[in-house]
């Protein structure tokens, strides 16, 4: 059965890389505009023997879980804290709702005057983000608690930050790691969009440097790159920590 | 002296805008290492009753004596084993057992040891290390059940149990119910719409009237243990509720018909 999709999937990416080669050979555009799947491949040994694509992908990924650490935390303490008091809720929670349609890159300009062209800036971007979607996906996961939970544990000598620790996060991971996801996505997307634009290291400072060079099989190169580091990190990471948490929750 | 003395306790609900009348001067004496079953037909309010008395709720009036001192919040003292137990899907069964004791900041080791009696109490032992979702319906009450009793309650407080069962694992678990009462000696309110559970626990059984309710009548049960659903004497003490609760039970079809017509 697994083996039966990895092998459909190898199948489906080999006949890609081959209709590319042949289109390639077709000659329709020139070599610098379109290059051969052999050329970018080219590219990314080059980058992986003169270390420059490894340090790319370090900075890029250090500065993702700086971000990603900064926006789980502080979103789960927003979101409990919309979920407990109603007031905060009302108030802060809208202009959560509003934040959240700033797209990451949006930010850039006001990191860059408030940071400068720093680490800082791009895990500003990076985080802000990421931030609310985990602070909306943590908020409706408290408010959804089944309330026996609540009950219980109350009953059984729970409260404060003994209740929160021990009953309201657990309780609410299911929703809050769908919140973790998303928010991963958006800090993926961040830091990228971030690094192109500060040009200051990483993945996304690889893909400026290529477009100044007018070098496209070497932004192919970066773009596989950073596809393939999302893949690994969904699959991986995200999915299998949902899944794990979803059968011991008893959810499926 | 009363372990638990229920006095005039009257509670509302907001119902859609307006006030709905759940518990209308409920008055009930519990004494020390009494069994107390609690019968009425659905919706009377047996549950809101024993949440008040568990501390949950507010009443609107009245008051519960509980070891002479008005209960005003919730304590471990009163633990409650609820209709569908509400363990922690989170939290191994060892863990869900241990889970009040941590509560207390009871060190590892010691609670450790006090959960093993439980659990071995209510033969769970072999789970103490799966998940909640691994165990059927009679285990999780088993681990509810073992849950409260760690606390080591002055009043164990428990709310339809055994209402999603099926009966062979009911049966067994009323006869091991006696038997914890036994053991234990512990003050028990046990709330269920099972006559037959009721005869079979029950020192004392409370009925309630249809809400807006109070108890319509309390009838002592003089058998003796270990009692069988089956068991002849008991007949007559089923038939004796069943004929309190049979006007309380038309009177709901009867409001059931205002209402559609
Ligand atoms: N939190 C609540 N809010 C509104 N109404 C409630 C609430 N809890 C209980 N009720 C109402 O109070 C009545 C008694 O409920 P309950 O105590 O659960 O009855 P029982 O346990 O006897 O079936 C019911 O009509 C129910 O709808
Ligand atoms: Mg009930």
């Amino acid at each position: 059965m697994k083996k039966n999709i990895i092998i459909k999937k190898i199948i489906f990416f080999a006949i890609l890389i081959v209709i590319w080669q042949a289109v390639d050979l077709a000659n329709i555009w020139p070599d610098n505009i379109f290059p051969s799947p052999y050329e970018v491949g080219e590219d990314l040994m080059y980058g992986i023997s003169d270390g420059s694509l490894f340090y790319g992908i370090g900075t890029s990924m250090w500065r993702l879980a700086v971000g990603l650490v900064i926006a789980i935390s502080g979103g789960m303490i927003l979101g409990i804290f919309m979920a407990r008091t109603e007031t905060i809720n009302q108030t802060i929670g809208s202009l959560v709702l509003g934040l959240q349609s700033i797209p990451s890159i949006a930010w850039v300009p006001l990191a860059i005057l408030w940071f400068g062209l720093t680490d800082a800036g791009i895990i500003f971007v990076t985080s802000i983000g990421a931030i609310f979607a985990v602070t909306i996906n943590t908020y409706s996961g408290v408010k959804n608690i089944d309330p026996n939970y609540l009950a219980a544990a109350r009953n059984m000598g729970a409260k404060g930050n003994q209740l929160i620790i021990n009953v309201l996060i657990p309780a609410a991971f299911p929703h809050m790691i769908s919140g973790f996801k998303q928010g991963w996505a958006f800090a993926w997307r961040g830091v990228i969009g971030a690094e192109l634009l500060f040009s200051f290291l990483g993945l996304g400072f690889l893909l400026n440097v290529g477009r100044q060079l007018n070098d496209v099989s070497e932004v192919i190169a970066v773009m596989l790159i950073i596809m393939g580091m999302g893949m690994l990190i969904d699959g991986f990471v995200f999915k299998k920590i949902e899944d794990r948490i979803m059968s011991r929750w008893g959810l499926r | 002296m009363s372990k638990l003395e229920a006095k005039n306790i009257v509670k509302y609900f907001n119902h859609d805008g307006h006030k709905l009348k759940a518990l209308d001067g409920i008055n009930l004496n519990v004494s020390d290492g009494e069994f107390v079953c609690l019968v009425g037909p659905s919706g009377c309010g047996k549950s809101t009753f024993l949440r008040i008395v568990a501390g949950l709720e507010i009443p609107d009036n009245g008051e519960i004596l509980f070891d002479g001192k008005p209960i005003e919040n919730t304590d471990p003292d009163r633990i409650m084993v609820f209709q569908e137990g509400a363990l922690f899907p989170w939290l191994k069964v060892s863990d869900n057992v241990e889970f009040g004791l941590k509560m207390a900041g009871i060190p590892k080791n010691e609670r450790t040891e006090i959960s093993r009696r439980y659990l071995d109490m209510m033969q769970l032992t072999k789970f103490a290390d799966s998940y909640t979702y691994q165990l059927s319906t009679g285990m999780k009450q088993r681990v509810a059940i073992a849950r409260a009793l760690v606390m080591d309650p002055g009043v164990l407080l428990m709310d339809e149990p055994f209402a999603a069962l099926d009966t062979q694992t009911r049966n067994l678990l009323l006869v091991e119910m006696q038997l914890i009462w036994k053991v234990t000696k512990k003050t028990i309110l046990f709330v269920t719409h099972n006559v037959a559970e009721a005869t079979v626990l029950g020192t004392k059984v409370a009925i309630f009237k249809n809400r807006p309710s109070s108890i319509k009548k309390e009838i002592t049960i003089d058998c003796s243990r270990p009692r069988h659903v089956e068991d002849q004497n008991l007949f007559k003490y089923h038939q004796q509720i069943l004929n309190e609760l049979k006007p309380e039970v038309n009177r709901d079809n009867h409001i059931e018909e205002k209402y559609h017509h």
